[in-house]
C-alpha cells in the first residue's frame, strides 16, 4: 500500500523536529531553493494534485492565478477542518506537525508569499499548541524568518484560533473571519487569488494538500502523477467513521474501490450487519445505497455515481439505521451552522427541520416528500455559498434512495431493524 | 461605442452600459424590472436576498443580477420558467416567517416586499408551522423601533452603516435563524444619518418612531422640498396629512445628497407646529426703550395695514436722519426671493447700503471654478480649510468619505481644531485657534515659491505648524491634478477668508491642475444670500457698490453707490445712537452674534427696531414691531446650496398668513414701488433678469433636481500685512465650533433629537489643562467680556495650546456672550471651579 502523508504517521516523536529531519524532513527546502519558484508551480501542476478540503480544484493551477506583481501576499492554511466526517487534518497536525509547515515554505515560495496563516477551527485549541511549537522550532532551526537558509526569502507563519463556525471552513468566510469581521462569505469575484486577506492576492490550501508537496519536491511530481487514476492523482486521507469496526484515518490510492475501504481498511460491518448507505466524502455529498459500494474512491468515478469525493469522510450507515431520523441530524447541523447572510439557506433549513422532525411524529402529510423535494430544488444553486447545497444533498438523496423509509411513517409504522 | 463600454441583451433588449453596471442596474436602463431587497444602488452588492436571480446563457446555474457585472455580448433572461419558480421560491422564504400584518404595518402601500410578491409571489404559501415570533415593537434609539419580526435579514442597512456611515453602528447578531439587526451591547443606535435606514428598510422593520402609526401611506399628501437646516439643501419629502407635518423622507438628488439626509434634517422640522411660532403682526410693549412716535399695530391690524406702517416708518426716519440711520440685518436660512425684494426694499425705496446677513468678513463669488458637491467624488485632492462638514454640513461629510473611500481621492485639512474626519484624512495639518491668516498664508507662500511667484522667505508669525508638515502639504496641493478647496467662511476669523482666496488664485496657477471651491457655511442659503446682495458693499450677483455704471443702469439713479454698513458695524453704531431704525429678518442677533448682552443693549437704544421672524426669540422680544414670518414647511422660492445650486424649495403646508415675499412686495408698494407680485416665481424670475449669475434660473430650469447657477463676479482682494497676535497673559484664544444638534429655537426642548444634545464642553490641549490644573471631567469658568460661563472640560487635544473650543451646545449656553462686539478676537481665563 503506498503510503505518503501516512508513511511514519504513527513514529514515536514524529511531531518532534529532530525526529522529523531524521526521516528526511525539511529537505524539500534545498531542493526548492535551487529552483525557481515558477518551477515548483509547474511541478505541482504536473503532479495532478487537487484540493484535498473538499472542491478538488487543481492545486497548482490555484496558485498560478494570482494576481501578477501585487505584493504582499498571504497564504492561508485551511485548517478549519469542520466538515462532519472529517479528522485526517487533525491528525496531521497532531503527529505531523512539521510536513504542515515545511508544505507551507515550498508553498510560499513558490507563490512569493511572505507570510502565511493556519486557521485552525475554535475546537483545535489544544492542538494550536503543538503546532505553535512545531513553528518555534522552525524559526530556531532557521527554516522560518528572515532570509531562509540565506535565500533571501522569508516567511512567517502565525496560528489563528476560529471561533466554532462551520462556515469559516468556507474560504472567503475564513478570510472575514481571520479579518476578524464577521463569519460569513464573501462575494466573488473578486477571488481570494486576485483581492483575499487584507485585499490582497491570497492561496488558500487545505492542510492535506499542503503536506503533500514536500513529496512532490522531493520525489518529482512524475512520481506522484503515477499513482492514482487518469484524472485523480496520488493518495488521498479518508477519514472512515460509523458503523465500521476500525473507524480511523487511512491513505489510500486514489481510484481503490470502496468496498476495499470499508471492508478491508476498516474491518467491515460492525456487528457484521449489512451496509445500507454511505456518504462518500463528508455529510455534504449525497450519499449512497449499499449496491455501490464498488464504485471507485476518485473524482470522476463518484462524480458518476452521483455524488462527490469532497473532503474524504467515509460515513457508514449500517441496515438499524433509520435514514429519516439520520437525515434529520445532518440538516440540523446544517440549520445550526447557517450564518444567516442568504434567504434560502437560513429559512430553507429551518423549514426542511421542521417538516422532518413533524414526519418523525407521525403528523406528516403524504405531500410531504414532494414538498420538501421542491423547497431542496428551490435552494440548490441559489444560495449565496454551497451551505445550502451541502443540506440539499442528503435530503435529496436520501429520499430517492430510501424513500420507503420516510413512507413508512405516513403508514404509521415504525421503520428500522424491524 | 467606447472601451469603457459594454453591450449585452436583457430579454431580448440590447442594452450598452459602462463598465463595472451592475446587470440590475443595466436591466432598469431597458425598463426591465429585477426584483431585489436587499440590493441598492448607493451601498451595493449584497447578494443576501436572492430575489434578483436571473438566467445566463452559458451559466449553469441562475445568477444574482445585483453581484454581476456587465459582460460583453452576455444575453440575460429574467422572465424564463426556471427564474419565475426561482422568484416564487425565494419569496416564499422571505414570507416564511413575516408576520403579514400589513393592514397596520407603517410600510404598507410603499413596500417593495407587497410589491414583489403581488408581482412575482407564489399565490399562497405551503408554511404550516408556527411562525418564529420574534420581538415587536423595539427602540433601537429614540427615533427608530425596530420590528423585529418584519425583517426578512436582508442587511440593506447593516451594509449601509458599514459603507455609507462606515462606523458599523448597526450590525447583524447572532446566526443563522436567529440572525437579527442590532447594535453591540444593544446602545442605541445613535449615528447622525441613522433615519436613512428606515427609507431603505424594504419592510416594515425599520420604522420612525415618531410617524408609527400616524397615518397610512396613501394618504399622506408628498411635497417634493428642501430641507431647511445647512447649506447642503438636501432633497426631502414632506409627508403632511391634515395640515399637519407627518414625516420626511430623503429624495435622493446625485448632484446634492446623493440619496441621503441627516437626522436633523429628517426629525429637526418639528419647529413648524411650534407653539412658539409667530403668526400675527403685533406691538411689544418695551420697557426701558424709547417711546416710539409711530402709529401702533391695534390687535386686529391686517398684515397689510402692518407692511404699510413698518415701510413708512423706516422712509421717515431715513427722511429725517438721513439713509444711513436705517439698516436691515438679514438671514442666510431665508430664501433668495426673500433676500432679494428686501435688498430692493433697503436699496432702490430707501437708499441705504446697510444691509447684511452675518457676522464673519465675506465676499461674493470665487476667483476659480465654484464646483459643485459631486465634483468631490472625481477630484483626486479635497482640501478643507477650517470646515468639520461632520458638524456643519453632515451630508458633505457623507460625500468626501465616499470619495475617499471608492474614488481614491485625498483628504487634507487645515484646521485649528481635530474634526471627525480626520481619519480619512492623509494629512490634518492643525494650526494655532486664531492663526487662520498665517497658516494659510504660509500655505500660499510655500506654493508661490514652488511656483516661482513673489513670496517672503520665511512665513511670518506662529501657526505651532512644523515646516516639515506645511511642506507635505504645499507638495499634496501642488501635485494634485483636480483639487477642490472646502472653506467655512464662518469659522475665520478677521479677513483670513480674502487670504483663501488669494489661496485659490494661486492654486489656480499651477500648471495642468483644476482647481475648484467651495465656500462651505454652514447655512442654509449663505451662498444665496451673498448672491442676492445682503451686503453692504455688494449689489447682487456680486456687482461692488463702486460700479456705479452698472449699479445706476439696473436699479435707478437713486441707487446708493457707498459701502454700507456690515451687520457688526449697524450694532456698534446703534450702541453710539446713530442708528435710528432697524429690520431684522430671521435672525436672532442677541443670541448668535458676539457680543451677547451688549448686542441686546445696542438694540434697546433703537428708535424702531422691527423683527420679521417665525419663531419667538430673544430678539423679538426687543422689537417694537413683529411681524410673522412664514419660515420652511410653509414658505416657497429658491435656496442656493454650498455648491451653487438653486433649488425650489415647496409649500407643504397651508397657512392663512401672508407669505414673506408678499409682505415685503405691500412694503415696496406702501414706498413707491407698483411692482404686483402673483406669485414668488414672478420673483425669481425678476432675479432672473437682474441677478448676474442667475439668468437660466426659471420654474422650467429648476425642475426636481435644481439647476446650477453660473458663477458670480469675484473682485480681486486686497489684504493687509499681518503680523502675530500676541494674547493676553494666560488666556486662551477662544473657538466656538458648531454642533449639528445645537439645543436652540429650532431643536427645542420638545425635539426628537434631545438625545443628541450635548453639555456645554470646553476642549483643551492638555498642556494648557496641565498648567491651569484642570482635569478631564472638571467643571471650569470660562470668562471673557465680564460674562462667565460654565462648561465641563475635555481634555483631549483638540487643539493647540494657547486656545480653547467650545462647541455651541444650546442658546442658552451663551458662548458669543463670551466674544467681543467687534467680532475681533476672544481671549478667555479659565479657571476650575
Amino acid at each position: 500500500m503506498t503510503q505518503i502523508l501516512f508513511k511514519n504517521i504513527n513514529m514515536k516523536d514524529l511531531h518532534t523536529m529532530k525526529v522529523y529531519e531524521e526521516q528526511g524532513g525539511y529537505q524539500a527546502l534545498k531542493k526548492a531553493f535551487a529552483q525557481k519558484p515558477e518551477e515548483i508551480v509547474e511541478a505541482v501542476k504536473a503532479s495532478g494534485l487537487r484540493g484535498r478540503g473538499g472542491a478538488g480544484f487543481p492545486t497548482g493551477l490555484k496558485w498560478s492565478f494570482l494576481a501578477k506583481d501585487v505584493f504582499p501576499r498571504y497564504l492561508c492554511c485551511n485548517a478549519d477542518e469542520s466538515e462532519p466526517g472529517t479528522c485526517k487534518d487533525r491528525e496531521l497536525m497532531l503527529k505531523n506537525p512539521h510536513s504542515l509547515i515545511e508544505g507551507m515554505i515550498l508553498c510560499s515560495y513558490a507563490c512569493r508569499v511572505e507570510i502565511g496563516y493556519i486557521y485552525m477551527r475554535g475546537e483545535f485549541h489544544d492542538l494550536i499548541f503543538n503546532m505553535g511549537k512545531a513553528i518555534e522550532d522552525a524559526y530556531a532551526k532557521g527554516y522560518l524568518g528572515k532570509n531562509i537558509q540565506g535565500t533571501g526569502f522569508n516567511l512567517d507563519i502565525y496560528t489563528h484560533l476560529g471561533a466554532g463556525a462551520y462556515i469559516c471552513g468556507e474560504e472567503s468566510a475564513l478570510l472575514n473571519s481571520l479579518e476578524g469581521e464577521r463569519g460569513e462569505p464573501r462575494m466573488k469575484p473578486p477571488f481570494p487569488a486576485v483581492e483575499g486577506l487584507y485585499a490582497k492576492p491570497t492561496v488558500i490550501n487545505n492542510v492535506e494538500t499542503l503536506c503533500v508537496i514536500p513529496y512532490i519536491v522531493n520525489e518529482g511530481a512524475e512520481k506522484y502523477a503515477s499513482m492514482g487514476t487518469e484524472k485523480s492523482k496520488g493518495t488521498k486521507l479518508v477519514s472512515v467513521s460509523g458503523h465500521v469496526k476500525k473507524p480511523g484515518n487511512y491513505e489510500v490510492v486514489l481510484g481503490t474501490p470502496i468496498r476495499e475501504i470499508i471492508y478491508d481498511l476498516a474491518g467491515g460491518i460492525r456487528d457484521d450487519n449489512n451496509l445500507k448507505a454511505f456518504i462518500p466524502g463528508g455529510s455534504s455529498v449525497p450519499m449512497l445505497p449499499a449496491d455501490q459500494v464498488d464504485v471507485l474512491y476518485d473524482y470522476e468515478s463518484l462524480a458518476a455515481a452521483g455524488t462527490m469525493l469532497g473532503s474524504g469522510a467515509m460515513i457508514v450507515i449500517d441496515d438499524t439505521v433509520n435514514i429519516v431520523e439520520s437525515t434529520l441530524r445532518l440538516i440540523s447541523f446544517y440549520m445550526h451552522e447557517s450564518c444567516g447572510k442568504c434567504t434560502p439557506c437560513r429559512e430553507g433549513t429551518r423549514w426542511l427541520y421542521q417538516i422532518v422532525e413533524k414526519i418523525m411524529q407521525n403528523k406528516g402529510q403524504l405531500d410531504y416528500i414532494e414538498k420538501m423535494e421542491d423547497i431542496c430544488d428551490n435552494m440548490n444553486m441559489k444560495a449565496f455559498c454551497p451551505l445550502a447545497d451541502a443540506c440539499v444533498s442528503p435530503v435529496v438523496s436520501s429520499i430517492k434512495y430510501f424513500r420507503s423509509d420516510y413512507e413508512a411513517y405516513f403508514k404509521n409504522t415504525p421503520v428500522g431493524s424491524v | 461605442m467606447s472601451d469603457n463600454e459594454v453591450t449585452l441583451t436583457i430579454d431580448g433588449k440590447s442594452v450598452t452600459v459602462p463598465k463595472g453596471t451592475k446587470v440590475v442596474d443595466a436591466a432598469r436602463e431597458v425598463d426591465v424590472d429585477i426584483p431585489v431587497f436587499c440590493y441598492h444602488e448607493k451601498i451595493g452588492a449584497l447578494g443576501c436576498c436572492r430575489m434578483c436571480l436571473v438566467e445566463v446563457e452559458k451559466m449553469p446555474k441562475l445568477m444574482t443580477a445585483c453581484t454581476m457585472d456587465v459582460m460583453p455580448d452576455m444575453v440575460v433572461k429574467t422572465t424564463t420558467d426556471k427564474v419565475e419558480k426561482a422568484q416564487k421560491g425565494v419569496l416564499e422564504f422571505t414570507l416564511l416567517n413575516h408576520p403579514l400584518d400589513c393592514p397596520v404595518c407603517d410600510k404598507g402601500g410603499e413596500c417593495p416586499l407587497q410589491d414583489n410578491t403581488f408581482k412575482y409571489g407564489p399565490p399562497d404559501t405551503r408554511m404550516e408551522f408556527h411562525r418564529a415570533n420574534n420581538a415587536k415593537a423595539t427602540p433601537l434609539s429614540p427615533v427608530i423601533t425596530i420590528d423585529r419580526e418584519r425583517c426578512i435579514a436582508c442587511q440593506r442597512c447593516t451594509a449601509y452603516s458599514e459603507r455609507i456611515e462606515q462606523d458599523q453602528g448597526l450590525v447583524m447578531l447572532n446566526r443563522g435563524f436567529y440572525n437579527e439587526v442590532g447594535t453591540f451591547n444593544n446602545e442605541p443606535y445613535n449615528n447622525r444619518f441613522s433615519g436613512n435606514v428606515i427609507d431603505i428598510c424594504p419592510v416594515g422593520a425599520l420604522t420612525n418612531t415618531d410617524f408609527r402609526f400616524k397615518a397610512r401611506t396613501w394618504d399622506l399628501t408628498n411635497t417634493e422640498t428642501l430641507c431647511a437646516h445647512c447649506g447642503c439643501n438636501c432633497n426631502i419629502t414632506m409627508g403632511t396629512r391634515l395640515n399637519e407635518l407627518m414625516r420626511i423622507e430623503a429624495r435622493p438628488n446625485d448632484a446634492v445628497d446623493d440619496g441621503w439626509i441627516c437626522d436633523k434634517g429628517r426629525w429637526g422640522h418639528q419647529f413648524v407646529h411650534s407653539k412658539n411660532k409667530i403668526i400675527t403682526a403685533r406691538e411689544n410693549s418695551v420697557g426701558g426703550g424709547k417711546p416710539t412716535s409711530f402709529p401702533v399695530f391695534p390687535h386686529d391690524c391686517t398684515i397689510q395695514d402692518a407692511a404699510g406702517k413698518v415701510a413708512e416708518a423706516f422712509k421717515k426716519i431715513a427722511e429725517e436722519h438721513g439713509p444711513e440711520s436705517v439698516g436691515f440685518i438679514g438671514s442666510p436660512y431665508t430664501t433668495n426671493e426673500e433676500n432679494y425684494l428686501y435688498q430692493k426694499l433697503f436699496r432702490q425705496s430707501l437708499g441705504s447700503n446697510n444691509i447684511d446677513h452675518k457676522s464673519y468678513q465675506d465676499t461674493p463669488g470665487l476667483p476659480v471654478d465654484h464646483y459643485g458637491v459631486e465634483q468631490i467624488e472625481t477630484a483626486n485632492v479635497v482640501l478643507l480649510i477650517a470646515s468639520d462638514p461632520t458638524e456643519e454640513l453632515p451630508v458633505l461629510d457623507l460625500r468626501i468619505k465616499k470619495a475617499v473611500t471608492n474614488c481614491g481621492t485625498r483628504l487634507v485639512s487645515l484646521n485649528d481644531q481635530t474634526i471627525a474626519l480626520d481619519k480619512y484624512s492623509s494629512q490634518s495639518v492643525q494650526y494655532r485657534v486664531g492663526s487662520e491668516a498665517l497658516a494659510i498664508d504660509a500655505l500660499a507662500n510655500g506654493l508661490a515659491r514652488e511656483l516661482g511667484e513673489p513670496a517672503p522667505a520665511k512665513d511670518a508669525g506662529q501657526t505651532g505648524i512644523s515646516a516639515e508638515d506645511m511642506n507635505t502639504l504645499v507638495e499634496t496641493v501642488r501635485s494634485s491634478m483636480k483639487i477642490c478647496v472646502v472653506y467655512n467662511p464662518s469659522a475665520l476669523s478677521g479677513d483670513a477668508v480674502s487670504r483663501v482666496k488669494r489661496l485659490l488664485k494661486l492654486i489656480a496657477k499651477v500648471p495642468t491642475m483644476e482647481c475648484g471651491a467651495i465656500p462651505a457655511a454652514p447655512m442654509t442659503n449663505a451662498v444665496g444670500a451673498m448672491d442676492m446682495g445682503l451686503l453692504p458693499d455688494f449689489y447682487p450677483g456680486g456687482v461692488p457698490v463702486t460700479n456705479q455704471d452698472e449699479i445706476k443702469k439696473q436699479w435707478g439713479e437713486n441707487a446708493p453707490t457707498t459701502k454700507g454698513l456690515s451687520a457688526l458695524e449697524m450694532i456698534a453704531r446703534a450702541e453710539a445712537g446713530e442708528l435710528k431704525a432697524l429690520l431684522v429678518h430671521r435672525s436672532n442677533p442677541v443670541i448668535d452674534f458676539p457680543g451677547g448682552s451688549r448686542v441686546a443693549d445696542a438694540l434697546r437704544k433703537l428708535d424702531l427696531l422691527v423683527v420679521h421672524d417665525m419663531l419667538e426669540t430673544e430678539t423679538t422680544e426687543l422689537a417694537h414691531l413683529v411681524l410673522p414670518s412664514n419660515g420652511p414647511g410653509y414658505d416657497e422660492g429658491t435656496t442656493t446650496n454650498i455648491g451653487g445650486r438653486v433649488q425650489a424649495r415647496k409649500k407643504a403646508l397651508e397657512t392663512a398668513q401672508a407669505p414673506d415675499w408678499k409682505i415685503i412686495n405691500l412694503m415696496l408698494n406702501a414706498l413707491g414701488d407698483e411692482t404686483d407680485y402673483q406669485k414668488v416665481l414672478d420673483v425669481t424670475d425678476e432675479i432672473a433678469q437682474k441677478v448676474p449669475g442667475y439668468q437660466e434660473i426659471s420654474r422650467k430650469s429648476l425642475g426636481k433636481a435644481g439647476c446650477d447657477r453660473a458663477p458670480v463676479t469675484s473682485v480681486d482682494e486686497t489684504v493687509a500685512e499681518q503680523s502675530a497676535g500676541s494674547g493676553k497673559n494666560g488666556n486662551l484664544r477662544l473657538r466656538v465650533a458648531t454642533s449639528l444638534f445645537s439645543h436652540d429655537k429650532i431643536l427645542d426642548a420638545s425635539s426628537r433629537l434631545a438625545h443628541h444634545f450635548l453639555p456645554s464642553t470646553a476642549h483643551l490641549n492638555e498642556k494648557d489643562a496641565k498648567k491651569l490644573g484642570i482635569r478631564d471631567g472638571d467643571t471650569v469658568l470660562l470668562s471673557a467680556q465680564d460674562v462667565t460661563l460654565e462648561a465641563t472640560a475635555s481634555v483631549n487635544n483638540r487643539c493647540q495650546s494657547g486656545g480653547v473650543v467650545v462647541p455651541r451646545a444650546s442658546d442658552w449656553q451663551g458662548v458669543n456672550g463670551l466674544t467681543g462686539a467687534d467680532g475681533g478676537p476672544t481671549w478667555v481665563e479659565v479657571r476650575k471651579v
